[in-house]
Order: C-alpha cells, then sequence, then structure tokens
C-alpha cells in the first residue's frame, strides 16, 4: 500500500512539471517572426561579402570572384567534409558554391561550434592563425576555420561546415528563409 | 526593565532555541587558536554574499528586463542618484566574491580542508561555488551588452554539443532562435530568485556541516584529541569574540581594496566590465576579441585547448567536476602542505601556474603558440588532480605535532 | 599567525613560480597582436581634465555644432550637461541648444530619425553617449585627428585608426587637407642601430603612410586642431562617465573610513589576543 501509494503519487511528478518545462519552448509569438528576407545581389562587388539578418541571425552572401571558384579546389586538403556529407544538405552537389547560383554562395553566418559569427578574409596571405592561408572565415571566438563557401577545416573545434539557408534566386533578387522548390 | 526584557526573552526562548544556537555556532563555538590569513576567506565570502544580495534587490528596482534592459542600465547610471553607486557596487561585488571564493578554495587545498571528516563541508562548498558560477553568468546576460549577448550565445551553444537533444535543448533554453528579450526575462528570474535561494541554502548547509566537524587549521592538527573537563578542545578559543575580531581585521582590508576599485576603477581594466559590454547586443556582429569575464577564463581556455566540440565541453565539465572527488584523491596521511612530502608542493605549485595562465589564455586571442601553451597547461591541471592518489602515497610526510 | 614561516618553506616555490610564469608571458608578447589604433599603431595619449570646465564648455560646443546633427547622445539629458559643465541654463539654451521645442529635462535623441539616417549614410551614425567607454578616450582622440584624402571613398576620406569609416570628415574645414604622404627613414639593422654605408652617411627608405597637412588649407593651425579635439574628447569622456569626479570625490572618504576601521579593529585585536597568547 505504501508502495503504490507512492508510485501513484510519483506519477504525478511528470505532469506537474510540464507546464514549468513547455512554458520554455519558443512561443508563437517568438516562431511568427522568421519571416523570410530578400536581397538585392548585383550590388555586391565581387570578392565582397555582405551580411543580412534573418531570423536575427546574420546571412553572409559572398560574390566570388572567377578566380576564387577555381581555387576552390586546391585546398580540398585541408577540409575535413569537403562535400558536406555530414550535414543535411540539399545544395550539395548543384554548384562549387553550395548555392543555387554558380557566382554566389549563401551561408547562415554562425560558427558550427559555439555560434559566434565568423569574420570574412579572403585574401590569400599569410595569417596569425594559419601561415598558408587561402581565403575564407575565422571564428575569433575558438579558432575555427572555414574557406570561402563555409566549409569547415580539419583540426578545428567546429564540427561541421557552415550552414546554408533555404534560399532562391530570381533574376537580381536573393530570397532567403524560402525556397519553394526544395520543399 | 531589564526585568521585563528578561521575560519576555525567556518566553520567546522557551518556544524558539535562541540562546542555544547562538552559543553553539557562534558565542561558545570553538575555533583553532591559531590560524593564519588564508583562513579568512569564507568569512569574507559571507559578507560579499550579502553586499551582493542588498545591491541585487535594489539593482531590481532599477533594472528592467527585456528590450529596454540595455536602456535600463544607462538610466540607473545618470538618472537615479547613486544609481552608479549601487551597479557598481553589484559588478565589484561579483568579481570580488569569485576572486575570494578561489583564494577560498585554494586554502581548502593548501592545507587538506576536505579530508576526513570534512568531505561534506568541501562537496556543499564546490556545489556553492558551481552555483556562483551559474549566478554570475545569468547576471552577465542581464545588460544585454554585446559582450552578454556573445557570452550567453557561446555558453547556451555549448549545450549543442549533446548528442541527439543538443540543438533542441538550446532551443528550449532561450525560447527563441536568438538570445531576445525572451531568453533576458527568464535569465532575470533565475539570477534574481530561483538560484540566490539555492545559493543560500547551500551555504547554510556548508556551515552546518563546518560546525559539526570543526574548523580546520593549517598545521593540520586535530584539536579535538585534547580536550578540558567540559569537552572545549584546549586549542581553542571562543568564536565571540576572539574570531569575530580577527575577521574584522580582515573585512576591514577587504573593504579598503574593494572600495578602492569600487569607487576608482570600476571596470578593473575591461576585466570587471569588459568594454566591448559598452555596446547594445547586436546578433549580426560578434566582436572581434570576445573574452568570458576573468573569473571563468580558465575554463574557457580548457574548452579551446580541445578541437573539438564535444570533446572540449566535456573538458571544461571535468575541470570543475573533478574537484568534487578530491577528498577521495587525496590518499595522504596528513592534511596540511607543510607536513605534506616535497611531490604534493611540485604538483600544487604546477597546478596554481596553470591555473593562472590558463586564465591569461582565456583572456586573449588564439594563436598557434597560444594553443599550444593552453594545451601543456589543461594536462597539468588534470594532472594534479588524477595523479593526486599516487603522489600523494608515494612521498614521504613529516610527523604532525600533537598540539597547535 | 607566522607570516615569516609560511614565506620561509614556499620561498624557493615561488620563486620558481614567478620565473617559469614570467617567461610563459613573455613568450607570449611576440605573438603578434592587432594594434588598438589599426593602421595607426598605438593610439596617441590622452589624459582627461574632467574639472576644466573650459575645455569641457569648448568641447561641448564643439560637439553641438559640428557632431550632434547626426550623432546623438540619446542617455544624456540637457540640462544635465548644463549643470555639470556650470553653464547657466539660459545661455546654454540660447546659444548652443537650437531647436526651441526641446525641454531642459529631455534626452538629447538626436536631431535625425535612425531610419532617415540610415538611408542618408548607408548605416545609422552610432550614438556617442559611450564612445569613449567602448573604445577608449584614447582611440577616440587619435581616430579624430587622422582622416585622409582617398578619393576611392564615398565621402572622400578614410581614417587610419578605423579604415573604411562611414564617416565624412566634418572638420576638414578646420583642420585643413590631410593627406597620406612617404618620407625617407632610416634603415634600422638587426642590432638596432641605423644601418649607414662606407661613407657613415645613415642608408634611408621610403616609408609611407604619414599623415601631413597641406598647409594654409584649414582654418586652425596643427596645435590649436589638436586642442580642439582634446576638448571635444574630454568632453565625450565626461558624457560616457558623468559622475566620475564626484565618485572619486567620495571614494576618497569611503577608502579613508575603512583605513581607520581597519586600523582600530586590528589594535583591538591585539588586545584581546593577550587572553590566549
Amino acid at each position: 500500500m505504501i508502495g503504490l501509494t507512492s508510485a501513484f503519487g510519483a506519477a504525478g511528478v511528470p505532469f506537474a512539471a510540464t507546464p514549468f518545462i513547455a512554458s520554455w519552448n519558443p512561443s508563437a509569438k517568438a516562431k511568427a517572426a522568421g519571416a523570410p528576407v530578400k536581397v538585392d545581389v548585383t550590388k555586391i562587388d565581387p570578392g565582397q561579402q555582405i551580411t543580412v539578418g534573418w531570423r536575427k541571425q546574420p546571412v553572409f552572401v559572398i560574390r566570388h570572384s572567377q578566380e576564387a571558384i577555381n581555387n576552390l579546389e586546391s585546398n580540398i586538403a585541408k577540409l575535413a567534409d569537403p562535400n558536406s556529407e555530414a550535414i543535411d544538405e540539399p545544395y550539395r552537389n548543384m554548384n562549387p558554391t553550395r548555392s543555387k547560383s554558380p557566382e554566389y554562395t549563401v551561408l547562415v553566418g554562425v560558427c558550427t561550434h559555439l555560434g559566434c559569427s565568423p569574420k570574412f578574409f579572403p585574401e590569400v596571405e599569410p595569417q596569425s592563425w594559419d601561415a598558408s592561408w587561402s581565403g575564407g572565415y575565422f571564428c575569433p571566438c575558438h579558432g575555427s576555420m572555414f574557406d570561402l563557401v563555409g566549409r569547415v577545416f580539419k583540426g578545428v573545434p567546429a564540427p561541421t561546415n557552415m550552414k546554408v539557408p533555404p534560399h532562391n534566386f530570381n533574376g537580381n533578387i536573393l530570397t532567403i528563409g524560402e525556397d519553394e522548390e526544395m520543399s | 526593565m531589564s526585568d521585563n526584557v528578561t521575560k519576555v526573552f525567556n518566553w520567546v526562548n522557551h518556544r524558539l532555541p535562541i540562546q542555544n544556537t547562538y552559543e553553539r555556532h557562534l558565542s561558545k563555538h570553538p575555533v583553532p587558536k591559531k590560524v593564519n590569513f588564508w583562513y579568512l576567506f569564507g568569512a569574507l565570502a559571507a559578507v560579499v554574499l550579502i553586499i551582493q544580495i542588498v545591491s541585487g534587490i535594489w539593482l531590481i528596482m532599477l533594472y528592467t528586463p527585456g528590450e529596454a534592459a540595455f536602456s535600463s542600465i544607462e538610466y540607473m547610471m545618470r538618472d537615479v542618484d547613486y544609481g552608479w553607486a549601487i551597479r557598481y557596487m553589484h559588478t565589484t561585488g561579483a568579481s570580488m566574491f569569485f576572486a575570494v571564493v578561489y583564494l577560498h578554495m585554494f586554502r581548502g587545498l593548501l592545507y587538506g580542508s576536505y579530508q576526513k571528516p570534512k568531505e561534506l563541508v568541501w562537496i556543499f562548498g564546490c556545489t556553492i561555488y558551481l552555483a556562483m558560477m551559474a549566478e554570475g553568468f545569468l547576471g552577465y546576460v542581464l545588460p544585454y551588452g554585446q559582450m552578454s549577448y556573445w557570452g550567453a550565445q557561446v555558453i547556451i551553444s555549448l549545450f549543442g554539443a549533446l548528442p541527439y537533444i543538443g540543438e533542441s535543448l538550446e532551443l528550449w533554453i532561450r525560447g527563441d532562435y536568438y538570445i531576445s528579450d525572451i531568453t533576458v526575462n527568464r535569465f532575470f528570474a533565475l539570477h534574481v530568485v530561483a538560484l540566490p535561494l539555492v545559493l543560500i541554502a547551500l551555504v547554510f548547509l556548508h556551515l552546518i556541516a563546518l560546525h559539526e566537524v570543526g574548523a580546520g587549521n593549517p598545521e593540520g592538527v586535530d584539536i579535538e584529541a585534547y580536550t578540558d573537563e567540559d569537552g572545549v578542545p584546549l586549542d581553542s578559543v571562543p568564536f565571540f569574540p576572539y574570531k569575530v575580531l580577527n575577521a574584522l581585521v580582515g573585512i576591514g582590508v577587504f573593504m579598503t581594496v574593494f572600495a578602492i576599485i569600487m569607487f576608482f576603477f570600476p571596470e578593473g581594466g575591461g576585466y570587471f566590465i569588459e568594454y566591448a559590454n559598452y555596446e547594445e547586443a547586436n546578433p549580426l556582429v560578434t566582436p572581434a576579441h570576445i573574452a568570458p569575464v576573468w573569473y571563468y577564463s580558465p575554463y574557457y581556455s580548457i574548452l579551446r585547448a580541445v578541437p573539438d566540440k564535444l570533446g572540449g565541453f566535456a573538458a571544461m565539465g571535468a575541470a570543475v567536476a573533478i574537484f568534487f572527488v578530491v577528498p577521495w584523491l587525496d590518499r595522504s596521511k596528513v592534511a596540511s602542505i607543510r607536513y605534506k612530502g616535497i611531490l604534493s608542493k611540485i604538483a600544487l605549485v604546477m597546478f596554481g601556474m596553470s591555473f593562472l595562465t590558463l586564465g591569461y589564455l582565456g583572456t586573449v586571442s588564439v594563436t598557434e603558440h597560444r594553443k599550444t601553451m593552453g594545451i601543456i597547461c589543461t594536462f597539468i591541471y588534470f594532472s594534479y588532480f588524477l595523479l593526486m592518489p599516487v603522489y600523494t602515497s608515494i612521498e614521504k610526510t613529516k610527523p604532525v605535532p600533537d598540539r597547535l | 599567525m607566522n607570516i615569516k614561516n609560511i614565506f620561509s618553506i614556499n620561498l624557493k616555490w615561488i620563486r620558481a613560480f614567478l620565473l617559469l610564469f614570467v617567461s610563459f608571458t613573455y613568450i607570449d608578447l611576440e605573438a603578434a597582436e592587432e594594434a588598438p589604433c589599426k593602421d595607426y599603431g598605438e593610439c596617441d595619449e590622452f589624459k582627461h581634465s574632467l574639472k576644466d570646465m573650459s575645455s569641457l564648455q569648448s568641447g561641448a560646443s564643439t560637439f553641438l555644432t559640428y557632431c550632434y546633427g547626426c550623432h546623438s547622445l540619446e542617455y544624456s539629458r540637457w540640462n544635465r550637461i548644463a549643470n555639470d559643465l556650470q553653464i547657466p541654463e539660459e545661455i546654454f539654451f540660447d546659444n548652443l541648444v537650437f531647436d526651441p521645442s526641446i525641454k531642459p529635462g529631455d534626452l538629447m535623441a538626436g536631431s535625425m530619425s535612425k531610419e532617415e539616417s540610415a538611408k542618408w549614410f548607408g548605416v545609422a551614425p552610432p550614438d556617442l553617449t559611450l564612445v569613449t567607454r567602448l573604445h577608449g578616450s584614447d582611440w577616440v582622440y587619435t581616430y579624430l585627428r587622422t582622416f585622409y584624402e582617398d578619393s576611392s571613398k564615398q565621402y572622400g576620406v578614410n581614417n587610419l585608426v578605423y579604415p573604411g569609416a562611414a564617416m565624412p570628415n566634418v572638420l576638414a574645414a578646420l583642420q585643413g587637407n590631410q593627406q597620406l604622404a612617404c618620407k625617407q627613414v632610416p634603415v634600422i639593422a638587426k642590432n638596432g642601430g641605423e644601418k649607414r654605408d662606407n661613407s657613415g652617411n645613415p642608408i634611408t627608405k621610403e616609408k609611407c603612410g604619414f599623415l601631413s597637412i597641406e598647409e594654409g588649407t584649414g582654418s586652425l593651425n596643427q596645435e590649436e586642431f589638436d586642442e580642439l579635439i582634446y576638448d571635444l574628447t574630454n568632453f565625450l569622456t565626461y558624457v560616457g562617465d558623468p559622475d566620475k569626479v564626484e565618485r572619486e570625490r567620495i571614494g576618497w572618504y569611503v577608502v579613508f573610513f575603512f583605513i581607520i576601521f581597519t586600523t582600530l579593529s586590528s589594535l583591538l585585536h591585539r588586545e584581546y589576543q593577550k587572553d590566549y597568547h
């Protein structure tokens, strides 16, 4: 009888805990705030990057020079996952840029390690963190490195490539946060 | 008149053990008569706790969580009479709390304050330290400056390292897709109500357990071995007034330092209040150089030393968790470093050095050289604990005297 | 409480520890850290003088004339500045505040809306209430003096401290046209001395990146301009931490109180210690 009473009482605990735990989930208001954003990509100079806010997260849009695209293959030996096989990525085999466009790359600008926003260092020049730097992203927080299309280097704390958000190109206009063809 | 006072006192005393508690824990509580300055930091921690609670209550009156968080800080700093004093008291208190607790913990390692029968005192102490780290982190997010934001981003993302549940756990903690007013509101509730309650309860347990087994001394002598006919240890003095007066001197020196920081160097050169936190949080831009506040930086370095997400998180957690098992790692027959062998001395110095170096490395940016140093120091840090059962049992100890 | 005893036991260890730690840190110094003032290198040192009312007043006047058009001081109030800087309110509002709708207790929220200015400049000009606390006064003092002509930029100027700054040099008429120039500098040998050729003349090389002002193009000479920027930075330092002077004044009393308190309690402690020593 003691056992039964205790067991029955204990069974109530998860029910009582439910509202306290569930109220920490994102509210309907927070969920509704993630509308897609549109940008005119021709305003970006070749070799440059702009940052766009989507869901209050930075999204990087990079316009590559032809030279940079040709160079992408050259440092594959440094990369941990050159074909983005470790992550769920719908844009995997479309372009070397990992996007729907052969010229632009679209990345969620958040390091897959601990969420800092990596910095863009496009130049091929020695850096204090890597003497044979060939352009890409360096995270100031914990030193993770990515190449120009957000693929992670070997031996850095970040486990996976940077994410590519759902996106679509319509002429000059890039829509971030929505991709009708893919979904 | 005094008759009536006595009557009232007796009436209460029969219903509430005032006199008994007062004598047992304060006036007649025996403490070792010979201790050094290392034994003051416990009392100082209690003083800072009180400062933090009082200044914190006043800060709640001035602070607005949510979207107005950042501007409410500037409001209290400028528009409220002496608002700056309340806030700087709290920010200085936060750093001083950790400084005092680190010294208090080092005292424990120095004089074996965790050895039988003080294991529980030590464990409650470690739990207090853990709760303080959480409390400090939550409080640091509240001003919603750049460092608040990105510090929180990093710490919350740590949970993302856990397999399977990681990402949804992160989202659950934030309650939003970024660290928004929703996150700040819940952190505020935890910082001002939930964790202070836990902290106070733990401090209470820490003291009760301490008074049960008695305070230690730098010689590691068991003063209970020689007592007078009333059972009072011969090498002890009553807490009041002797220990209180001793503590008062320490408090005086401590408060002088506290006041110098609070009134003249409240930012502590960017270590107590980081300069980047004078800019409101911007989810799109990480500051070029992000570093945790100084009291977390050793653990941050350990995190950085491991080039793997889950591994780094695990190493950082282990670095804190390992303190809990120290009572069972130390196999030495003696408590105090004064009578331990040369190996223990070397180990402790190496540990102190690696801890400080890790602390320094956590505040600067990463380079190749610093990465290597971080790995070496992480290695030394863990060796101190993991090799403890070996070096404490093989080394030759000196005989401990009978009396203080 | 035998302090001497503790030290004699551990002195050897403390010494070894310090030596190792210092050598660790020293190796570290060689790692390249980005200079705080970027292309300019180390910032010029700025020493504030928050009790110099005429400097603060002139800084406030410069700020309201040249900067306030775009930059707000949104956490600061008009009358607080007038009071702290000892400017009578009528004079302050008649001469420095141009908008008659402003009430004395208002926040200095700027004369442009954030959206409007973002449209004009691409980014909204930042609020400057806390600029000296964020970047430091040294940085602000150096930044304002290191604009140079660069026709490739939107406003025809660039800045050494903040390369790519999206801000025109509004003080150019006072400072004059500043350009980056090159000059001959002595070549430094590996041993630290100047390199010389066989006949003993110093060998020089051309080095660029020096600031030089075209003479006669500004209404102030360099000294006057530096002073103007000094006052402006001094004012911004005050705005960043308006209670600093008052806080430090009170601080002396508090520190003094605790020193006396410590002295008294240690005398009392010594008295009581006699009971058991």
